[in-house]
């Protein structure tokens, strides 16, 4: 019965360790400048929102972009510019009409001030029109967007998304 | 009751290592995202037409050309190394190796379609290639544009848009594709520009990570044919 008891401990013991050296999914590592999977947007809110079934609403998803850097708005002024893309899918008893975008703020690197170019910067905000059937729907996804600070730039990156529509 | 007190411990003392985990990992993340910001502490400027601030423009403006370039402490861990080979197909489909620049100071410079400081670097390549190339130098442009390989007629329009953006740039020295396929052997290539200087027997004598000033870009090459010149 001791020796069990011992055990036991030991196991805890183990445990306790094994979380101490283990990194947890979500714990992505925060390399400067921008590991390969370190997100530069966040999607801030709202994770749950509350609507009137099969009438249409607006739901304002509010993003932050990380303090130093841009992203491309929805309509870069260059073709080879990625613009900022929001890629959801529609669950069973949710229709989405349509997503706005707002407009890009004019920017020009200092190093090129002559090429004029459409951006988000710290926060911005889309407009996404859905009408919900009553139930309780999660609607998922991810903003897809291309980052860049004054000298640099990140390679295109999806920030996940996902909303709790509960329709009555 | 002897039994009780030492099971009491040992779930008293799992519990303390699960906290002290949770402290260190949130220690430790905060560190890293403080050297984040402290990495990149540079502000947007408004499009006004004044390009950068005095503070900002400081460590990096470039005399040849007026131009403001931010500081940038990023860094590869590659310098001092030896080049990685590679073989990647040029715009024409041929198969381009590494080795066969062997013995020739050598720029790689690794770029994005989509990355606008990348666009200002290139015409300075295509300057620098012209004025050191009769000291044997030469510059390589690899594109880290994601190609769909699975779908032919989206890889045909990728590969199309790289040849497109790069006639349109003027790039007077071989540009490669999927760069993405080798970077993790050149160090992740988190962010571009990414531009390794090579002397003639393979070893990365410079190389620098986002926009750098061209005088400083023109030094590295300088030091790319110096160094390894027999």
């Amino acid at each position: 019965m001791k020796f069990v008891t011992v055990l036991v401990a030991c196991l805890f013991l183990l445990a306790g360790a094994a979380a101490a050296l283990q990194k947890l999914p979500w714990q992505s590592s925060d390399t400067p400048g921008g590991g390969a999977g370190q997100q530069l947007v966040h999607f801030l809110y709202p994770q749950q929102v509350t609507v009137q079934a099969g009438v249409p609403q607006t739901v304002e998803m509010h993003f932050r972009i990380a303090n130093g850097l841009h992203i491309n708005s929805h309509t870069p002024r260059q073709k080879s510019l990625i613009r900022t893309e929001l890629i959801v899918a529609e669950p069973t008893g949710v229709k989405i009409a349509t997503v706005d975008f707002p407009d890009g703020t004019d920017f020009a690197f200092p190093a090129d001030p002559s090429q004029k170019l459409s951006i988000y910067s710290g926060e911005f905000v889309l407009k996404m029109h859905v009408s919900a059937q009553r139930g309780d729907h999660l609607i998922q996804g991810a903003l897809r967007y291309q980052a860049c600070d004054m000298t640099t730039c990140f390679p295109p990156r999806n920030a996940p998304v996902a909303v709790d529509v509960i329709a009555h | 009751m002897r039994r009780n007190i030492l099971v009491l411990s040992a779930i008293v003392v799992a519990l303390a290592l699960m906290l002290a985990a949770g402290v260190m990992n949130f220690a430790q993340r905060r560190r890293a995202q403080q050297a984040s910001v402290q990495a990149m502490k540079m502000e947007l400027v408004p499009d006004n037409g004044q390009p950068g601030t005095s503070t900002d423009a400081a460590p990096g403006s470039d005399p040849d050309t007026g131009m403001d370039i931010p500081a940038n402490d990023m860094t590869t861990p590659l310098n001092g190394r030896h080049a990685p080979n590679f073989t990647l197909e040029d715009l024409h489909g041929q198969k381009v190796s590494l080795a066969s620049f062997k013995g020739h100071p050598l720029v790689v410079d690794f770029w994005a379609t989509w990355c606008g400081p990348c666009k200002i670097e290139i015409p300075w390549f295509e300057k620098l290639h012209d004025q050191y190339s009769s000291q044997g130098l030469e510059i390589i442009g690899v594109s880290a544009d994601d190609l769909d390989k699975g779908d032919p007629a989206k890889l045909f329009t990728d590969k199309r848009d790289i040849s497109d953006f790069s006639t349109k740039m003027g790039m007077n020295y071989p540009v490669l594709i999927d760069g993405q396929s080798v970077e993790d052997q050149w160090g992740g290539l988190d962010a571009l520009p990414t531009t390794f200087f090579i002397d003639r027997n393979g070893k990365i004598v410079a190389s620098t990570v986002g926009l750098a000033p061209r005088n400083q870009i023109e030094a590295d090459i300088k030091k790319a044919i110096g160094s390894g010149a027999s």
